[in-house]
């Protein structure tokens, strides 16, 4: 493949700005931090003519600063934000395009959207996700801004004992900025692979960036090293990923030789023929991968290790920008290629699916003593109130009600990153104190710092529902959604005729009902604790700025994309990716 | 949607009386957490007082409101709209466009009285509970659970309503967990999930409804809207019986739980008994007639052949209340749990009246809703003191009150005279109604509910004459008093009891006092005739 092709062409640049930006902060991230004063002495006898090349050497004092990282990537991800945005309201770049790779060489352009070479696809529906995708990562940049410690073997608030350990200052922010290095590179590398996944319009490139996030956050996962369960649990989500990943593959490699083309359009046409017996055993086969990433039971049992023993950022990316990745691949497999199917055998699966998996979630995180592991079973429960919105889309087929509920989706992923995040980070800044794991270190938070508790209770009832916030909103949207695909067509005089002529779907709605009204009973508890409870701690939390300037957007955030104009503004672009999605 | 457009919807009374108290309490709660120790002690009376103040405004706008206005006129009249019944199609006063949701409040002779009612209480039992631990927190929650319930009462669009019957209960929730008794942790929490569980029931109502209205010519991403009038004056608005029985059942679920009726009353006990005194005063003036409210709104006015089909069921909840709370409240020893099952009682009352389906039935259930608003928050207030002065609640332990605290007594008498029916009492006038009205409908079944309120009058009088008169000039202070003089009430509990107790006495003797008693009515008379049974079906 001719490489200066990659770039010759202006519509590649164009086309792929957040992607670029993203590949420029990576290298950027690679580089700067290794800038200092590394001289090259020229071999001329008696002469000590030294000529500086920069990299490796002395670090110059900005180089060595351990904010630069962060700094570096919280901006990428920034960029890449804002381009996303400003390409989708048509002020660079461009709207609506594709990337083809025809001849060995990378084509862009929106004449390449019907061809069948087709491997990345700019519309409404990948800009939104990959604005998402950015958006959790950058407000996890901007948490990690001052935590990370440089010495792994010392809890990160006890300051007399890290002064006891490190004797030379210089050295202990030379580490410091290291290890933030490294914790930004795989930040940017899962950003990457996420908008690769959200991009892609082939299922080869969807696994490769499925894979991309995916390694990167499994070592993500084991950086929380000052906690003995951190590794364990990165070994343990990356083990079990792997496996997932594995018979994804296997199931990926059983669609190519049924169909001979990996493309999402001709696997689309070709199922529409009907699929065979090997086809049908793939498509199961990468609904255990993507069920693994979205955390649906029985593929769910990492998840809790994996929550709590990551940091509260990292779990926050995990429970957000990761899961809706899973959302994304399983929506462009399921969407994207089996909906022109009739039959959808899958809907059926999906929905029992989707009912075992709220319901487990919510009973287990019942009785979850351990908030991180609480949320995780929370996030597990959404992934099922999502899963049944698939589900209904699958025995809906396409139409008005299936893009409801594909928007309601979307909005919903969209405003999990505002509470999910926001209650992650709330333990990210108790974890700044070596607490947040148990319910205990909850106690009296409202008397230690009311302004993180009034948002920690917001973030808890946007979770449950409640309204006015953006849980509520995007809850409801998912269950009128499958209740108006059941409803349109009821018919009967009789309440027990009409309960015979509603479908099945209408069930798991209510399902979703009573498992919110469940779901409450943990949420609450966590307000209760916060505002009631006695505390022997009377310490101030930390101070933590960055942390808390991240908290407070997450919780602007859950009210405004609750009620009001912000709302629709939201609810307008996530039924444009809808609309995109259904082509 | 434009900014301006914003505006202009703040300039609709109806709206200002949302959104005041709400951003006023915002703002207050704001102010005293900002400042430093020093100023926060400086600050807690003037946010007080502003507080009432702002109350007190209210108070007058929803009186000014009365007076100018003749409620009841027409069916299906709202008035003081801020925007007219086709207008949520042009979207000149949606919130959220993309899925129908508009702000859309109007005010009719049905939430006019819920409405001064919650203006009236909110002031009162700021007064009473005056001085509250941490004032500047405990009446700013109370001011923002007046807009949140104002929304409640007059908002026409159902999403916005079920925001607000939900943004009730925060407020709530934490005036019980900071400011309530010993188990305060248990009834908050109960008191929480037991009614956002039941409304989530009618949610699931209220979307099907949604779906089957149908605004297509709005260009949303359904073609539903959330409007009520527009589902209310629509010709096919759900036509499958069945569907309407479903949507009905759904609904009666999550009202009879805010009611609440038997089976699903048992958070109220627990509520009220360790919500502060101004807590149980509105949690029984005002929020248990959010369900009677929604039910008379959604249910019945939406809904009424499912009335005349489940009218076996809403008679047998209303007498099943009815007589299970008398029964209870014989057997119990704490006062204000005592008062809690009487509100149990009184709202099987409500059902009964309902399901007579006779204007005069339908009236004294709105009645009913209104004078147990004045009665009830008596009954809590004086509760409050008696625990506050005495610092217990148990009955038996008190013998000979009037002699101590001669001021409590006598408002203790007039608010158990006015809860047991006495004539000349506003209580009276309803039960009276709603019996005459179960007369008509059938006929000596009238006896089940009279009986019952025999019941009624003999817990009130046993407990009176152990309470307050028993003992003479001797009287036994209870033990938890250690020693203390035993005190009257003060001047601002006397003052928000001497209010409401007046209310309830002129109330009895005239109960169109404000035109209350003629615009329910009115409106009772117009639902029967146009949505109940319709001049068609009607020969």
């Amino acid at each position: 493949m001719n490489l200066g092709a990659l770039f010759s062409s202006v519509n590649m640049a164009s086309t792929l700005i957040p992607e670029w930006i993203l590949l420029l902060g990576i290298v950027a991230i690679i580089i700067v931090p290794n800038l200092g004063k590394a001289t090259f002495r020229l071999p001329v006898p008696g002469k000590a003519w030294r000529i500086p090349y920069f990299i490796g050497g002395k670090r110059f004092a900005f180089t060595s600063d351990p904010r630069l990282p962060s700094a570096i990537a919280a901006f990428t991800l920034f960029a890449s934000f804002i381009t996303a945005l400003l390409s989708q309201m048509g002020e660079i770049g461009v709207t609506e395009s594709c990337v083809a790779i025809r001849d060995g060489v990378a084509r862009a352009g929106p004449e390449w959207c019907s061809d069948g070479s087709m491997i990345l696809q700019i519309d409404a529906f990948s800009r939104l996700m990959g604005m998402i995708f950015t958006a959790a990562l950058l407000l996890a940049v901007i948490a990690n801004w001052d935590r990370l410690p440089a010495t792994p073997h010392h809890r990160i608030a006890l300051k007399t004992q890290r002064d006891e350990v490190v004797e030379s200052r210089r050295l202990h922010r030379l580490l410091n900025n290291r290890r933030q290095v490294d914790f930004a590179l795989l930040v940017l590398m899962v950003a990457l692979g996420m908008s690769t996944v959200a991009l892609s319009a082939n299922l080869f490139m969807l696994f490769v960036g499925l894979e991309l996030a995916s390694m990167a956050s499994y070592v993500l996962v084991s950086f929380n090293k000052e906690t003995q369960i951190g590794p364990e649990a990165g070994v343990k989500y990356f083990i079990v990923g792997s496996v997932a990943s594995a018979i994804g593959l296997y199931g990926i490699s059983m669609l190519y030789i049924w169909n001979g083309d990996l493309s999402i359009s001709s696997l689309r046409s070709s199922w529409a023929d009907g699929p065979n017996g090997m086809a049908t055993i793939g498509l199961g086969m990468m609904l255990v991968a993507f069920g693994f990433k979205v955390s649906a039971v029985p593929f769910h049992f990492a998840t809790p290790d994996a929550y709590s023993g990551a940091s509260g950022p990292v779990a926050g990316v995990l429970a957000t920008a990761s899961k809706a990745m899973g959302f994304v691949a399983l929506m462009r497999v399921l969407i994207g290629i089996t909906l022109a199917d009739d039959g959808s055998e899958w809907t059926i699966l999906i929905g029992v699916i989707a009912a075992i998996t709220m319901t487990w979630g919510n009973l287990a995180a019942l009785g979850s003593r351990n908030p991180k592991r609480m949320l995780a079973y929370s996030s597990v429960a959404h992934a099922g109130y999502i899963l049944a919105g698939i589900a209904a889309i699958g025995a809906l087929g396409p139409g008005e009600g299936s893009e409801l509920i594909a928007t309601a989706i979307i909005f919903h992923l969209a405003v999990l990153v505002t509470f999910k995040l926001g209650a992650f980070l709330v333990i990210a800044l108790l974890e700044c104190e070596g607490r947040g794991h148990e319910l205990e270190h909850y106690h009296g938070l409202a008397r230690r710092d009311p302004l993180i508790a009034i948002s920690m209770m917001i973030f808890m009832l946007a979770l449950a529902g409640v309204p006015p916030l953006a849980g509520f909103l995007s809850k409801l949207m998912m269950v009128s959604g499958i209740i108006s695909s059941t409803v349109g067509d009821v018919a009967g005089s009789s309440l027990s005729e009409t309960m015979d002529s509603l479908s099945w779907v209408f069930w798991l709605a209510i399902l979703i009902f009573i498992n919110s009204a469940i779901s409450l009973f943990y949420y609450l508890r966590i307000c209760v604790v916060m505002f009631y409870d006695e505390t022997d701690r009377n310490l101030r939390l930390s101070r933590a700025p960055m942390i808390r300037i991240a908290i407070m957007f997450c919780t602007m955030g859950a009210i405004v994309f609750g009620f009001g104009i912000l709302a629709d503004v939201l609810a307008s672009a996530a039924h444009d990716a809808a609309l995109a999605l259904f082509g | 949607m434009e900014i301006t457009e914003y505006i202009t919807m703040l300039g609709n009374p109806l709206t200002v009386l949302i959104l005041l108290p709400i951003t006023g309490a915002l703002l207050l709660m704001l102010v005293h957490w900002l400042g430093n120790d020093e100023r926060r002690e400086m600050l807690a009376n003037p946010i007080r007082y502003t507080n009432l103040g702002i109350a007190l405004l209210m108070f007058v706008l929803a009186t000014f409101i009365g007076l100018e206005e003749k409620f009841g006129l027409a069916w299906g009249e709202y008035l003081y709209q801020n925007c007219e019944i086709g207008a949520v199609s042009t979207g000149s006063c949606t919130l959220i466009s993309s899925i129908g949701v508009s702000w859309h409040v109007g005010i009719d002779a049905l939430s006019f009285p819920m409405v001064w009612l919650t203006t009236l209480l909110i002031p009162i039992s700021m007064v009473v509970e005056w001085d509250a631990k941490k004032g500047a927190y405990f009446h700013s929650l109370i001011l923002m659970m007046e807009g949140a319930l104002i929304g409640v009462f007059v908002s026409l669009d159902l999403f916005v309503f079920y925001v607000f019957w939900e943004l009730t209960l925060i407020p709530m929730f934490f005036l019980i967990l900071m400011w309530g008794g010993e188990d305060r942790r248990y009834a908050a929490q109960k008191f929480f999930i037991y009614t956002f569980a039941a409304s989530v029931f009618m949610l699931a109502g209220i979307l099907v409804m949604y779906f089957n209205n149908d605004a297509s010519w709005v260009g949303n991403i359904t073609g539903k809207s959330f409007d009520f009038v527009l589902m209310d004056t629509s010709t096919n608005f759900i036509e499958a019986e069945g569907l309407r029985s479903i949507v009905f059942l759904l609904m009666l679920i999550g009202f009879a739980t805010k009611m609440p009726s038997v089976p699903v009353h048992t958070w109220l006990p627990d509520a009220h008994v360790q919500a502060p005194t101004a807590g149980s005063m509105l949690l029984a003036g005002v929020m248990l007639k959010m369900g009677a409210y929604g039910f008379l709104r959604l249910g019945v006015t939406l809904f009424p052949d499912q009335v005349i089909e489940f009218q076996t069921l809403l008679i047998v909840l209303g007498m099943v209340s009815l007589v299970y709370g008398a029964v209870v409240c014989l057997g119990q020893v704490n006062l204000k749990r005592m008062v809690a099952y009487s509100s149990v009682s009184h709202m099987g009352l409500i059902f009964l009246g309902v399901a007579t389906l006779q204007p005069l039935g339908i009236a004294g259930a709105i009645f009913m809703m209104f004078a147990h608003g004045i009665i009830s928050p008596l009954l809590f207030a004086v509760c409050g003191s008696f625990k506050h002065h005495y610092h217990t609640l148990e009955i038996d332990s008190m013998r000979g009150l009037a002699h101590h605290s001669p001021w409590m007594s006598a408002h203790m008498m007039v608010g158990w005279m006015g809860s047991l029916g006495l004539p000349l009492m506003a209580g009276f006038v309803a039960e009276v109604a709603i019996l005459i009205a179960f007369y008509m409908a059938f006929g000596w079944w009238v006896l089940l509910p009279a009986v019952t309120l025999i019941v009624t009058a003999t817990y009130y009088l046993w407990s009176m004459q152990r309470t307050i008169f028993e003992g003479g000039g001797e009287a036994q202070l209870p033990p938890t008093m250690h020693d203390e003089e035993p005190r009257d009430i003060t001047w601002h509990e006397n003052t928000g009891m001497l209010i409401l107790g007046v209310l309830a006495v002129i109330y009895g003797i005239y109960p169109d006092f404000f035109g209350m008693f003629e615009m329910m009515s009115d409106w009772a008379t117009l639902l029967v005739e146009n949505a109940i049974y319709p001049p068609e079906v009607n020969p």
